[in-house]
């Protein structure tokens, strides 16, 4: 069996590779995939937990992570539709309304 | 002209029926509603109230119905709710003071001077009558205790009433000029142009101030004694300040205003010690017994001498003594009724008021304390001083009104020398001589501001036809002269005719008779001639200093002495110099030749203080009034004692024939200077017979002739000697003050400035700059982009988890 402490390094390097991504990338779409990768690195480390303690709730919470998540995903696309609806962009650095 | 006449007496019959009517009707009314009687005291608190609830009357009424016709003509502007008012508390004035000599009372409370006398004698006293009456409202104070804890005193403070001899006197004088004056003010006010609409701003002032000095005679604590005070000091500032638009005005209203303001400090610092030595400032436990302090600890004199010396620099400052006196000269830019009223009559006897109170401090005889004496005599040298200057000053003065005020001040000043001279006597046991020395004082209070406040609405009432006349000149040459508008009297201001230079006047005797006739009796009063008015009491004062001097063997009250002996001369003199330069010798300028007496209002008031100037010393003085006031000896007692004419020739010979040698001759040196050497001086400089065809009215005639059989002296070399000079101006006091003020307090207010401008308000800048700066800094954090803000978060939420390590 993999020992936890391996899924749970994976699982942080992930989150800070989502993060990092999330800084760094100014197109929306991409954005909202690292996000997903940070989503996914928590749904990691709940698996690993599970494994680790021999507990379902672990499966059970990264199942419900992924449904939530992929509901997020639907909503964050259809925000990104109407904004480039509106500002004909979605390059998150021209969208500086909170600003002013 | 005939109606305003008319209009005049219209008034002048509801005013005395109210005089009469009002305690019957409060008095029976009384007695048909509850059964028992009314006495003055149930309505004593309006005499206080009613004139300061007509302030707010008049001045709001004012200002609704400025400009409108019934406002102008039936209500004078304000002037009739005024002369309503005043009548009221004339009415119960006069009514609680019958009262007060004919109901017995209770010898329990009181002053200790008058509780003994009450005792001793069985004088028919009411002093303190309204003990019972005490407190109207209390207040709690909080005091530190001995040993420092804090501590709530209840009922520290309360308004009350305080009724005696002196009180009573001062009382029936301030309700009894402010209504004579407001009188006098319908005429005066009313009829100038400059005034139209803006009188209601006077009456409202005037009945202020009124509240103010009635409320601080009836006070029963010296914290009420100083709010009245304060009131006082207000409405002086405003109605000095009258005529804004001036800037002399208003320079002379910040003037008086910080002038007394100085004393005022003192006076607050003189109560703040008796407060800390007793315990409390009601003149009922103060005076019980005035050598033991708080919790029964003796006081000690020099704890004593140094309240006292306070409370008298505050007095210095309100009766304009030396050093504090200069703004009374200047205050006499307000309107004429306001220099009568307030700058001659009443206000300026505050202090005086206030050094009277200080006596049962001084009566070692009944509880006071022992070794103070020194500051009775340092009272009589600022007396004998300003009383000295006051009338050098005077010999040059060519305005009218200032003639007067310097003769305020000196007079004032002999009131202070008496009561110094009391005090000291008091301190140093001579009871007897201590009290007559004080009665004097008091009468002479009394018969100066009944003089006084004459003179000056006589001044008053020669200024008004002059201004008239002047302004009728203008009228009809065809000049800018519009009754109907104030314009009209500002460009008469514009040529240099100034309707108060007394050289701009002469020969007035035959043009107006009343107010020349008026102004010969209030001279003589205050001139002191024999049988008039001021003669028995000044002759009191000078008799008593003396006596202190060469009988008790007080050396350093020689100088006092010395000069107000000198002064009662120079009083002779300037008085003189000032109704001849007025009303003798030939009109100086067309003006003069054409003024008529024709304003209504002004007469009734010159009439009745005619009368009371010329009967009532000698009334008061066979009544005994010296002894009543001194010593509360009832009054009429030597009448009870030796029928009328008894006392009336036993009172003439004690004036006139004193039994000791020594101050027989020191009166008759007084009456001498006083009588012909002063007035023969001015005589031989400004008299002269009137312009052909002219006569004076009969009562005064005689003087005119006599004062030319003195010849005529040319005085030209001294009045350009360097003394007059000096004299002229003021022997330089308000020179001196202004170069004091520039060297101390102008630099001083300059560092405060700069205080203020650069570290105060630089560090409330500069917190805002820097705040400025800051949230420029802070905003640039608003980047806009949510990668950014992502950032933010995640440090954030790094951060609380790093410190949340240390915790968990």
């Amino acid at each position: 069996m993999i020992p936890a402490m391996y899924l749970v390094g994976l699982g942080a390097i992930l989150f800070c590779l989502g993060l990092v991504g999330v800084f760094t990338n100014k197109n929306g779409i991409i954005v909202l995939m690292c996000v997903e990768i940070m989503l996914n690195a928590v749904n990691l480390n709940f698996v690993a937990g599970a494994l680790h303690y021999g507990d379902v709730t672990g499966w059970v919470f990264a199942v419900i992570a992924i449904a939530i998540a992929a509901a997020e995903v639907a909503v964050g696309l259809a925000i990104f539709l109407a904004l480039f609806g509106d500002r004909k962009t979605i390059v998150l650095d021209e969208i500086t309304t909170l600003k002013h | 002209m005939a109606l305003d006449k008319l209009q005049e007496r219209k008034f002048l019959f509801p005013i005395l029926a109210l005089l009469v009517g009002f305690p019957i009707l409060r008095h029976y009314g009384g007695i048909m509603m509850t059964g028992a009687p009314y006495t003055a005291i149930d309505s004593a608190f309006l005499i206080l109230l009613i004139p300061l609830l007509s302030f707010p009357v008049i001045a709001i009424l004012g200002q609704w119905y400025v400009g409108e016709d019934f406002w102008r003509e039936r209500f004078k502007e304000g002037g009739m709710i005024a002369l309503g008012a005043m009548a009221i508390t004339l009415s119960l004035t006069v009514w609680l003071a019958i009262q007060f000599f004919t109901k017995g009372g209770t010898c329990s409370d009181g002053l200790t001077l008058a509780k003994d006398a009450c005792e001793a004698g069985g004088a028919e006293w009411i002093p303190a009558l309204f003990a019972g009456f005490g407190n109207w409202f209390s207040f709690d104070v909080i005091r530190m205790q001995d040993g420092g804890s804090w501590a709530l005193e209840s009922d520290a403070f309360g308004i009350g009433m305080w009724i005696d001899n002196v009180s009573l006197t001062l009382l029936f004088v301030a309700a009894f000029l402010c209504f004579l004056i407001c009188w006098f003010s319908l005429g005066y006010m009313n009829t100038d142009p400059i005034n139209k609409d803006r009188n209601h701003r006077f009456y409202g002032e005037f009945v202020l101030f009124s509240a103010g000095m009635l409320g601080m005679v009836l006070a029963d604590s010296f914290l009420w004694l100083f709010i009245f005070w304060e009131i006082m000091g207000l409405c002086s500032y405003l109605l000095i300040g009258f005529y804004y638009e001036r800037p002399s005005a208003s320079y002379a209203a910040k003037k008086a205003f910080l002038t007394t303001r100085v004393g005022d400090v003192f006076l607050l610092i003189g109560l703040l010690m008796l407060y800390d030595i007793y315990g409390s400032l009601d003149f009922a436990v103060v005076f019980d017994d005035p050598s033991t302090g708080v919790g029964g600890a003796l006081v000690s004199a020099g704890a004593m001498k140094s309240a006292m010396l306070m409370l008298f620099i505050g007095a210095v400052g309100k009766s304009a003594q030396f050093p504090l006196h200069v703004w009374l000269p200047d205050a006499m830019e307000g309107p004429t009724p306001v220099s009568a009223l307030i700058h001659a009559a009443t206000m300026v006897n505050a202090g005086l008021y206030l050094v009277a109170r200080m006596v049962p401090f001084f009566d070692v005889g009944h509880g006071g304390v022992e070794g103070i004496g020194d500051i009775g005599i340092l009272i009589a040298w600022i007396g004998g001083i300003t009383a000295f200057m006051a009338a050098l000053i005077a010999f040059v003065q060519n305005d009218i009104k200032k003639v007067l005020a310097y003769s305020t001040m000196s007079q004032l000043a002999y009131i202070f020398t008496g009561l110094g001279v009391s005090l000291w006597l008091f301190n140093a046991g001579h009871h007897h001589a201590a009290a007559i020395a004080f009665g004097a004082s008091m009468f002479h209070l009394f018969n100066h501001a009944m003089a006084k406040g004459m003179l000056f609405m006589a001044s008053g009432s020669v200024i008004h036809e002059m201004h008239h006349a002047h302004h009728e000149a203008h009228h009809a040459d065809g000049g800018d002269g519009d009754d109907e508008t104030g314009h009209s009297d500002e460009a008469g201001d514009h040529d240099d005719f100034d309707a108060q230079d007394m050289r701009n006047m002469g020969g007035l005797a035959s043009r107006l008779p009343i107010t020349s006739t008026a102004m010969a009796i209030g001279s003589a009063s205050i001139i002191g001639l024999p049988l008039i008015g001021g003669f028995w009491s000044k002759e009191g004062i000078v008799a008593e200093t003396w006596a202190a001097t060469a009988i008790y063997q007080e050396t350093w009250l020689l100088v006092p002495a010395f000069l107000i002996l000198l002064t009662a001369g120079m009083t002779g003199f300037y008085m003189t110099r000032m109704w001849m330069m007025t009303f003798a010798g030939k009109p100086k300028t067309e003006y003069a030749a054409n003024a008529h007496e024709q304003t209504p209002w002004i007469p009734t008031p010159l009439v009745t203080l005619s009368i009371i100037s010329l009967f009532g010393g000698i009334t008061l003085a066979v009544l005994g009034a010296t002894e009543w006031l001194g010593d509360g000896v009832e009054l009429g007692h030597e009448i009870h004692a030796e029928g009328y004419v008894g006392a009336l020739l036993g009172t003439i010979s004690h004036a006139f024939l004193p039994d000791d040698f020594f101050i027989f001759i020191v009166t008759w040196t007084a009456i001498a200077i006083s009588l012909v050497v002063g007035p023969a001086m001015a005589m031989k400089i400004h008299g002269g017979r009137l312009a052909k065809g002219e006569t004076a009215p009969k009562t005064i005639a005689w003087i005119l002739p006599l004062s030319t059989k003195f010849g005529k002296a040319d005085v030209t070399e001294l009045a350009e000697s360097g003394l007059a000079d000096a004299l002229h101006r003021r022997l330089f006091f308000d020179e001196f003050y202004d170069a004091l003020i520039a060297k101390t307090v102008i630099p001083l207010a300059a560092a405060l400035a700069w205080f203020d401008k650069r570290v105060i308000d630089g560090a409330i800048k500069g917190i805002e700059w820097g705040s400025i700066r800051l949230s420029k800094d802070l905003r640039k954090l608003t980047t806009g982009s949510a990668s950014d803000y992502i950032l933010f978060a995640v440090v954030g939420g790094i951060s609380v988890l790093i410190l949340l390590w240390g915790v968990i």
